[in-house]
């Protein structure tokens, strides 16, 4: 349960930070039409909830990462020398063998993946200007695909 | 591949998976795959293990010939 609360989080952090940075961006880029003369003027609304989210679980994060590491110390079984995040489980050694599994199988599928994804911007050109949006979703989707695979990858090895 | 005796010593000492975890300080699961074979010890763990039992690693944990 831990496990999926901190992927969670750490998923929700990435979603909602894209968010901020996409209504900058489009900000950003509203300004230059009309720098260039292509808009007189433009309206935007901004939603305040990705940044009550970003804020919400960024410290909803820290606190449960901060009451993991004591309860870690206090746990004579846990190795508090592997400890790093709250996603890595450190309860004992097989776990903390499992997690160095699931890290390790998670980022050689990250590399196939990032390698999917930098080939998907040479299909859509046209994306970059349209639709800002789609190089910052598609980098904010690489830790998410990395955090999906390492929590399956975990998971398939502790029912092992 | 590694086999061991671990289940067979737990039921004759009596001991259910939680209590033999809390004795050599891993979680139940540890013991789980342990006993099914499918995790292979640390030397500490297996020592822990031997204390345990009062038998040598070498008579709880053998080398399983192909």
């Amino acid at each position: 349960m831990r496990m999926y609360v901190a992927v969670f989080l750490r998923i929700m952090l990435f979603i909602s930070t894209s968010l901020l940075v996409y209504d900058f961006l489009v900000i950003e880029q509203n300004f230059i039409k009309m720098e260039r003369g292509f808009t007189s003027g433009f309206e935007v609304y901004i939603s305040p909830w990705p940044g009550y989210i970003f804020v919400g679980s960024a410290l909803f994060f820290l606190i449960a990462n901060l009451l993991q590491y004591l309860s870690v110390r206090r746990d004579k079984k846990s190795d508090i020398k592997a400890f790093m995040s709250f996603e890595y489980d450190v309860s004992d050694e097989r776990a903390v063998a499992n997690t160095r599994k699931a890290v390790s199988i998670a980022f050689a599928l990250l590399l196939v993946y990032s390698l999917l994804m930098i080939g998907s911007y040479m299909s859509i050109p046209n994306y970059f200007v349209d639709h800002i949006w789609f190089p910052l979703f598609t980098t904010a989707s690489i830790p998410i695909f990395g955090l999906l695979v390492y929590l399956i990858a975990y998971k398939v090895l502790q029912y092992k | 591949m590694i086999k061991n005796r671990v289940k067979e010593l737990r039921a004759r000492f009596h001991f259910t998976q939680g209590e033999l975890a809390d004795k050599v300080g891993v979680t139940r699961q540890t013991i789980v795959a342990l006993e099914k074979g499918s995790y292979i010890p640390s030397l500490l763990l297996a020592m822990n293990i031997s204390e345990v039992f009062e038998l040598p690693i070498g008579e709880i944990f053998m080398k399983e010939e192909k």
